[in-house]
């Protein structure tokens, strides 16, 4: 734009009147000089200003004309959209209410799903140049098994040997015990080869990381703390590098603090924290090939591809394979960090996306309709300014105008909604990784922009189409003709109703399926019962009870005290226990020798106290439990479950046949006393594994799960199963306090937060598909008052025009369930995942929700239906 | 022929008006019968495209417009070419020449 169209653009909008005024004068000069001309030309007076207007065209066209090419003339008549728009929405209030909140409604909940999507699934990890890290799993290739942890002398070859990343570390969660001078506590650790922070490119914020060698014997002494621990444990006390800490009766020093935060396993519980990041010590879980129990990662070399490293990585454990027995049949697998930390979580989150979207699509259907309703009301306005010299494309701009201003004050207004759901979203969620750190960061505000505009075209085009169809003309002269409506303004509205019925049936159907899957996991027994139990954990450093005997002596100490507590009915306690651990490994069967690739036997082998079934309340099919007198000096025994009954002697009987666990110690072959029922080990949908229990006093375990059945709430015991475990040793601690209830409730957690969330979904669909159908009949009845009259003045009874606008609205429900069960027929399989004991075409729920769908649509219409029977045929035929 | 912006290129209207400007001051009207009789009454143009025309190039800074009264002691407003005005007839001029030239050409070709 050159100078003076710019000068004039400010003269235009700043000294809009006095140009207005001149270019009035111009015209009307312009009119009077051809009233002269033909004057002149002998005309009389009245022919001669006839013709100069004839010839002019119309003062008020003319000047609309030079107003349309005037410089800023797009931005003025854009004020003056939003200024009439806003004008608009004021005069009519009821109006301009029920479309905001509509699409706050949905605006708001759509971005305040996306925010979570985003964090979860789309937000880097918070470590710099983080898509170039990478998970390493061990696999399986014989069993189909992948997402294996892998040994730590694994993850040294690897290291090792390849070529491919830049740094590799490997790691496990462990629980610590740091001894203080008032009391003891337990923290959750990661126990880590050195080079992890050099991998996520951290540095702490005081002291230094791990060096190279820290990970190999003799240098492994040290400790990092969280700023967390440092804060509440040492006061903040810069001076606390150097210092000693006692973990787990080792002296520990303190070489770093890590920042505020840094957050490591990223996906870790949101529940938890970790508070200490350590080297691996010496010990068999760390320097045996068969414990696989470390997680593994790894940096990428700039400009190396995940395949390049797949490719390096298969040919590495292929060597290993020749070279170790416990590597043989075992392959890795490197895929990309970002990915695996939100894949659990990805179908449900996605679907949630899905479902919430489709209930802004009815929000917009709704307000679609709205404006039709009020577009057919407004028609003479429009024919009004169309005579005056409004073009076609202003006429779009303003009716878009409109809309838009209604999608961005509802986008506004959604956007404080989602603020405030995405809080009770977080509260109320189960745990999500990372879910702790959601916010609403730009591209959060990006998104729901660019659905505020989306969502403002998707309803503004039928109102600004529809303002065009009519002829000015005859909307002119059709003044107040109630007997007919537009047949394609009808056919509009019905389309936008039939398709929200449709929609909302999609959307009934997904969560009629989860809440019966969910009706169905609540109905699964666990093979134990969780009332009145309390669990906690302790775990004996063995620094301190480096001997087995004295760590079954421990526990027999604890058993006993606290089984005489009040309130506490019996006992047990557990190394793998159903729900909160598990050791799975293999087992050998007399008489079965079995071919270790083909069939590693992975069996639970959880050691046990005498009460252990008792306390947890597994049913003894056959045979007996153990007694404290199966002890090292007795016949060594086992009792098993029948899965393993099941799966190793299928068609004998297992009572008295003898099996060894594995577990890398002298073999022992233990005779088998006793038959229990299954157990749902990993959740209430899978099915229980084979079991070989053993008694604690036979092989003892430094870590068990106390499970104490109680007469009363069993939370109340807490304190006093805390003392009774001090009174035994003043320096265990107990952690992970939770009752068995809780527990299994955990395990469902996130199947009964998607549930709730679908359900309240659908819910706000079925609501807004019934605004939507009653507005339309109300309108109907409004439109027909006039038609009603007649029919009733000719004889039609109450009923008949009953019928006649409920059959309206049925038609227009069925047509709906009729589109939406096809559609929900080609969605219900994107659930197929998440549901249990029901088909995705389950007919029951299809039939149920289409039913339900249906009875609200009728009472919707009904209500407008039973005003128009009240329609006195006197007062409707007089009325115009 | 009548003469409005869908079927008459805009360039050539503009030149029209500013030819016509040429020899001095006139108001809209005065515009309109000078193009008339240029053109031999070929082209009328009618107050619905000549007001536009006008004042987009009064905008452009080709014209200036003043109030003034006409020879029948009517007000009117008179618009005058700027020194860019006779610049950009000068331009239109050897364009529309060339334009013209090569559609003579064009049809004594067939």
């Amino acid at each position: 734009m050159n100078f003076p169209r710019l000068a004039s653009l400010l003269r235009n909008l700043l000294h809009k009147q006095g140009e207005e005024r001149e270019l009035d004068e111009e015209v009307r000069a312009h009119e009077q000089l051809l009233v002269d001309e033909n004057i002149q030309a002998g005309m009389n007076p009245q022919e001669a200003r006839r013709q100069a207007r004839l010839e002019l065209g119309g003062v008020e066209q003319v000047k609309e004309q030079v107003r349309e090419i005037r410089a800023g003339h797009l931005l003025e008549t854009l004020f003056q959209d939003v200024r009439y728009a806003a004008r608009t929405m004021r005069r009519s209030p009821a109006f301009t209410i029920t479309a905001v909140l509509t699409l706050a409604l949905g605006i708001g909940a759509n971005t305040a799903v996306f925010s979570v999507v985003n964090t979860v699934l789309l937000r880097p990890l918070p470590y710099p140049d983080s898509d170039r890290l990478v998970q390493l799993w061990s696999t399986n290739p014989n069993t189909d098994h992948w997402g294996m942890w892998t040994a730590y002398p694994r993850f040294e070859d690897w290291r090792r040997q390849n070529t491919v990343f830049e740094e590799m570390a490997t790691t496990r969660s462990w629980v610590i015990n740091i001894k203080g001078s008032d009391h003891p506590e337990s923290l959750l650790g990661v126990i880590t080869s050195s080079q992890l922070l050099e991998l996520l490119r951290v540095r702490p914020i005081l002291g230094r990381g791990f060096l190279p060698e820290e990970d190999q014997p003799g240098h492994w002494h040290v400790i990092l703390l969280s700023y967390g621990l440092w804060q509440r444990r040492f006061g903040s006390d810069p001076a606390v590098i150097g210092r000693t800490v006692n973990v787990g009766q080792e002296n520990y020093t303190v070489i770093g603090v890590m920042p505020a935060d840094f957050r490591f396993p990223p996906d870790i519980r949101a529940s938890y924290r970790v508070d200490a990041w350590l080297p691996p010590a010496p010990d068999p879980s760390r320097d045996e090939r068969v414990s696989n129990n470390y997680y593994t990662f790894a940096r990428l070399k700039p400009g190396v591809t995940l395949g390049q490293a797949q490719a390096e990585m298969d040919a590495i454990s292929h060597g290993l394979a020749e070279k170790y027995d416990a590597d043989r049949g075992l392959g890795v697998k490197v895929v990309s960090w970002q990915r695996q930390v939100g894949s659990e979580v990805r179908p449900a989150l996605l679907i949630l996306l899905g479902a919430i979207s489709l209930v802004l699509l009815i929000a917009c259907a709704n307000v679609a309709n709205l404006l039709l309703v009020r577009g057919a009301v407004r028609q003479r306005e429009v024919a009004l300014r169309q005579a005056l010299g409004a073009g076609h494309g202003r006429l779009i701009r303003q009716f878009m105008t409109e809309s838009m201003l209604l999608a961005v004050c509802g986008g506004v207004a959604g956007l404080l909604l989602a603020y405030e759901g995405l809080h009770l979203f977080i509260r109320l969620a189960p745990d999500i990784p990372r879910l702790n750190e959601t916010t609403m960061d730009p591209r959060v505000l990006i998104f729901s922009a660019a659905l505020t505009l989306a969502a403002g075209l998707i309803f503004g085009v039928a109102p600004a189409l529809q303002g065009l169809g009519s002829d000015s003309q005859g909307s002119l002269k059709e003044s107040c003709n109630r007997l007919t409506s537009g047949a394609t303004r009808a056919r509009a509205r019905n389309v936008l109703v039939v398709a929200e019925m449709a929609l909302a049936l999609m959307l009934l159907a997904g969560a009629g399926l989860l809440v019966r899957s969910f009706v169905r996991v609540q109905q699964v027994d666990p093979g134990f019962n969780a009332k009145n139990v309390l669990t906690a954990f302790v775990m004996l450093p063995p620094s301190k009870y480096p001997e087995p005997r004295r760590q079954a002596q421990f526990f027999y100490e604890v058993m006993e005290r606290i089984a005489s507590l009040p309130g506490v009915e019996c006992v047990g306690a557990a190394d793998s226990a159903p729900m909160l651990t598990n050791d799975t490994g293999p087992v050998s069967i007399e008489g079965h020798p079995v071919v270790r690739d083909e069939e590693k036997i992975e069996t639970e082998r959880p050691k046990i106290t005498p009460d252990y079934f008792r306390a947890m309340g597994i049913p003894l099919l056959r045979g007996r439990t153990f007694t404290w007198a199966d002890n090292e000096s007795s016949l060594p025994v086992a009792i098993i479950n029948e899965a393993a009954a099941r799966q190793y002697w299928p068609r004998e009987d297992a009572m008295g046949k003898r099996v060894e666990l594995e577990d890398g110690s002298a073999p022992v072959w233990r005779q088998i006393v006793g038959i229990v029922g299954d157990v749902r080990e990993d959740g209430l949908l899978k099915a229980g594994r084979p079991e070989v229990y053993a008694p604690l006093l036979q092989a003892p375990v430094p870590y068990m799960a106390l499970i104490v059945r109680t007469r009363t709430q069993p939370a109340a015991l807490t304190a006093a199963v805390r003392q009774a475990v001090m009174a035994v040793d003043k320096d265990q601690p107990l952690f992970q306090v939770e009752t068995m209830q809780q527990v299994v409730n955990d395990s469902v957690a996130g199947r009964r937060f998607q549930m709730a969330l679908l359900a309240v979904f659908a819910a706000l669909a079925l609501g807004l598909a019934a605004i939507g159908i009653y507005g339309l009949m109300s309108y109907t009845v409004n439109q027909r008052t006039h038609e009603i009259g007649i029919r009733m003045a000719l004889g039609a009874k109450r009923e008949d025009v009953l019928h006649l606008v409920v059959r309206h609205g049925m038609m227009l429900a069925i047509a709906g369930v009729v589109v939406g069960t096809v559609g929900a027929l080609l969605l219900t399989r994107f659930l197929s995942g998440m549901l249990y004991g029901v088909g995705v075409n389950d007919p029951t729920t299809l039939l149920s929700v289409a039913t339900l769908l249906i009875g609200v649509a009728a009472l919707a219409s009904y209500i407008p239906a039973r005003r128009a029977t009240r329609v006195d045929p006197m007062v409707a035929l007089r009325y115009e | 022929m009548q003469c409005d912006q869908t079927n008459l290129l805009q360039g050539t209207l503009d030149m029209m008006i500013l030819k016509a400007l040429a020899p001095g001051d006139l108001h809209g009207l005065g515009v309109s019968r000078r193009i008339e009789q240029i053109t031999k009454g070929t082209f009328q143009v009618k107050p619905g495209s000549l007001f536009p025309a006008l004042h987009r190039m009064e905008e452009q800074g080709w014209l200036v417009a003043s109030w003034g009264e006409s020879e029948n002691k009517r007000r009117a407003r008179y618009y005058k070419l700027t020194s860019v005005g006779r610049r950009q007839l000068e331009a239109e001029t050897s364009r529309g020449g060339r334009i013209v030239l090569a559609i003579t050409r064009t049809l004594e070709a067939s």
